[in-house]
C-alpha cells in the first residue's frame, strides 16, 4: 500500500497534524439542484474539524443569484469564526452601480480575503468590459481572485484566463476547476503566467490530472478546494494524499502554497 | 481505521479507451497496482470493449484477461435477445460461470436498445431470479422505468457523479429492496453518513469509477465517514461480497 506519512495518517485519524488544509474554495448556503445535508455554518466547521482543514475560504451561494444580500450575508457568518473562515467578495457583472459600492464596502468586511467570479454561471465573458470594474479593483490591491474556469467555456475558458492574467500581472488568480475539460490548456497558462494557479476542485476526480499538473507545472502552483458544503473534503484529500506524487508536493497542495497565497492578504489574524 | 476491512470495488474498468479518460488503464496489471497502492483488495471489473466495440468482443477480452486473478470478479454486458449476437440464456449463464463472471452491465444508450420488458422479456426475470446484479450508467429514468418493469431485479446504478442526486435515488431505495448505489461519485458532504442513519448500509456499494476517477477519493471517504464499523465493513465491501455470493449460474 502507499507508502506516505501524510497519506497514512488521514486513513488512520482522519486529519493530519503537520499538513493541516487550507481551502481556498468554499461555498455557503443552499444551492439549486442539490440536497446538501451539512450546509449550516456549525455543520460546516464540525467538516473542517473531521478532516483536518485548519482554514477556508468562501464565497456565498446566495451571492451568486444576489450579490448584495449574500455579500453581507457571507461577512456576517465569517466574522463569528475569526481567523478560521474568510470569505471572498462575489461581483455581478450585470450589476455596475451595485457593484461598486460592494467594493466599497470590501474594506469596512475584515474577513473578506478576496474576489469570486463565476462568469459561467453570470453568463459573461471575464474579458467583457463588464468586469472591468472589479478586475481594476483588484489589481490596484494585488488581490486574491477565484474565479470559475471550465473547458471550452465562452465565458471563462483558459484562454480568456490567459487575456486576464496578462492584462491584470498584479492580480493573483485562481483558476477554479483548473478548466474542467481543458486541463492541458490551463496548465499551459498556469505554466506561463507567475500569477495564475490551479485550483483543484472537481479537477481531483480525474485520474492522472493531478500527477500531470505537479510534473508539468509544479506542485508550487496547485491549490486545494472542493466546494463545501457540496464535497466531503475527504475525497478531495484522499484524491491528492494517495496520488502518485511526492509528500513536499501533498504539502504545497494541501497547504503550504495556500498560506503563502494568503499571506498578508488576511486582514483578521 | 479497521485494517481488517476488506475493499472491494464494484466499478472498475479496463482497457484502451478512444476518448473520454484522462488516462485509461490499459490492462489488469496497472489494476492491481493500483488496487495496491490504495490498499484495495478485490474488484467488480468489464472492459473497454464490452462497451466501446461490443460485448460480442469485450465479453471474451475480459474472460481472458481475468483467467487466473483470483482478485477480480468479471462483469459482462448484455445485448437484447432478438439479434442473437450472444449465447441464449441459460447457457450464456454457464459460460458466465465458466469464465469468472458474476455480474452484468448494460449500456443502452450506446449499444442502441431500450432496456425494457419489450426487449428483454423474460431474461432479465432469469437475471432477477438469479440473483444477478445488472450494472448501468447513472441514468435515472432509465432506472425508474427498468425497476418499474422488474420490481425484484437486483440494480446497481453506477457513478452518479457529484451533483446531488438524493432527490433522484431514495425514491428507489424506498420502494425496490434490490436496488443498490455505488457510491464512487457520491461525494456529499456527510452523505454517507445521511444515508446510512436513514436506509442502513445494507445498499451502498464501495466503487470509485476507476480509471475516470483515481480510487483515492472514494477510499478515503469511506474510510472516514461518521458510521459506524459494521455499516462501514458492509460498504467498503461486505455488501458486494454478499451479492456476488448470492448469484445462481449453475
Amino acid at each position: 500500500m502507499i507508502d506516505s506519512p501524510i497519506a497514512r495518517e488521514f486513513l488512520e485519524t482522519g486529519r493530519c497534524a503537520s499538513c493541516g488544509v487550507i481551502d481556498l474554495h468554499a461555498h455557503y448556503g443552499h444551492f439549486r439542484g442539490i440536497y446538501m445535508p451539512n450546509h449550516g455554518p456549525q455543520q460546516m466547521i464540525a467538516t473542517m474539524d473531521r478532516c483536518g482543514v485548519d482554514l477556508m475560504v468562501s464565497s456565498g451561494h446566495t451571492a451568486l443569484a444576489d450579490m448584495v444580500r449574500g455579500n453581507a450575508e457571507m461577512a456576517a457568518v465569517t466574522a463569528q469564526y475569526p481567523g478560521r473562515w474568510y470569505a471572498y467578495l462575489t461581483y455581478d457583472p450585470h450589476l455596475r452601480e451595485l457593484g461598486r459600492r460592494e467594493l466599497e464596502l470590501y474594506d469596512t468586511r475584515p474577513t473578506f480575503a478576496g474576489i469570486k467570479l463565476h462568469p459561467t454561471f453570470h453568463q459573461t465573458p471575464i474579458t467583457a468590459d463588464a468586469y472591468r470594474p472589479v478586475l481594476e479593483f483588484a489589481a490596484a490591491r494585488s488581490l486574491l481572485l477565484l474565479t470559475h474556469t471550465w473547458g471550452g467555456s465562452a465565458f471563462d475558458s483558459p484562454a480568456h484566463i490567459a487575456q486576464v492574467a496578462e492584462r491584470y500581472p498584479s492580480i493573483t488568480l485562481l483558476c477554479g476547476h483548473s478548466g474542467h475539460g481543458q486541463f492541458a490548456e490551463c496548465m499551459d497558462v498556469a505554466r506561463r503566467f507567475s500569477n495564475v494557479y490551479l485550483e483543484l476542485t472537481a479537477a481531483y476526480a480525474v485520474r492522472g490530472v493531478i500527477e500531470d499538473m505537479v510534473e508539468r507545472v509544479g506542485a508550487h502552483k496547485v491549490v486545494l478546494g472542493y466546494d463545501l458544503p457540496w464535497f466531503d473534503p475527504h475525497y478531495a484529500i484522499g484524491c491528492v494524499v494517495m496520488a502518485h506524487i511526492s509528500d513536499e508536493a501533498r504539502r504545497l497542495i494541501l497547504r503550504e502554497n495556500a498560506l503563502r497565497l494568503l499571506q498578508g492578504r488576511l486582514r483578521v489574524p | 481505521m479497521s485494517s481488517d476491512i476488506v475493499y472491494m470495488d464494484c466499478n472498475v474498468s479496463v482497457g484502451a479507451e478512444y476518448a473520454g479518460t484522462y488516462r485509461p488503464c490499459l490492462g489488469v496489471e496497472q489494476l492491481l497496482a493500483e488496487m495496491d497502492w490504495h490498499g484495495v483488495e478485490q474488484a467488480l471489473v468489464c472492459h473497454t470493449l464490452e462497451r466501446n466495440q461490443s460485448p460480442v468482443v469485450g465479453n471474451a477480452v475480459l474472460a481472458e484477461e481475468i483467467a487466473h486473478q483470483p482478485r477480480l470478479v468479471g462483469a459482462w454486458s448484455i445485448l437484447p435477445p432478438q439479434t442473437e449476437e450472444l449465447t441464449p440464456t441459460p447457457a450464456f449463464f454457464h459460460e458466465m460461470a465458466a469464465a469468472g463472471v458474476r455480474a452484468l452491465w448494460a449500456w443502452p444508450t450506446e449499444h442502441r436498445y431500450v432496456l425494457n420488458r419489450i426487449t428483454f422479456g423474460c431474461v432479465l426475470d432469469e437475471l432477477s431470479e438469479r440473483r444477478i446484479p445488472l450494472l448501468i450508467p447513472c441514468d435515472w429514468d432509465l432506472a425508474y422505468h427498468v425497476l418499474a418493469d422488474y420490481s425484484e431485479l437486483t440494480l446497481v446504478v453506477t457513478a452518479q457523479g457529484p451533483w446531488g442526486n438524493d432527490r433522484y435515488f431514495r425514491p428507489l431505495l424506498e420502494r425496490y429492496p434490490r436496488f443498490y448505489v455505488d457510491i464512487s461519485r457520491y461525494e456529499l458532504d456527510c452523505g454517507l453518513r445521511e444515508l446510512v442513519n436513514r436506509y442502513g448500509a445494507d445498499r451502498l456499494l464501495y466503487g470509485s469509477a476507476f480509471p475516470q476517477a483515481p480510487m483515492g477519493g472514494p477510499r478515503l471517504m469511506v474510510a472516514r465517514a461518521e458510521i459506524d464499523e459494521p455499516s462501514r465493513r458492509a460498504i467498503a465491501g461486505g455488501n458486494l461480497r454478499r451479492l456476488l455470493e448470492e448469484v445462481e449460474l449453475a
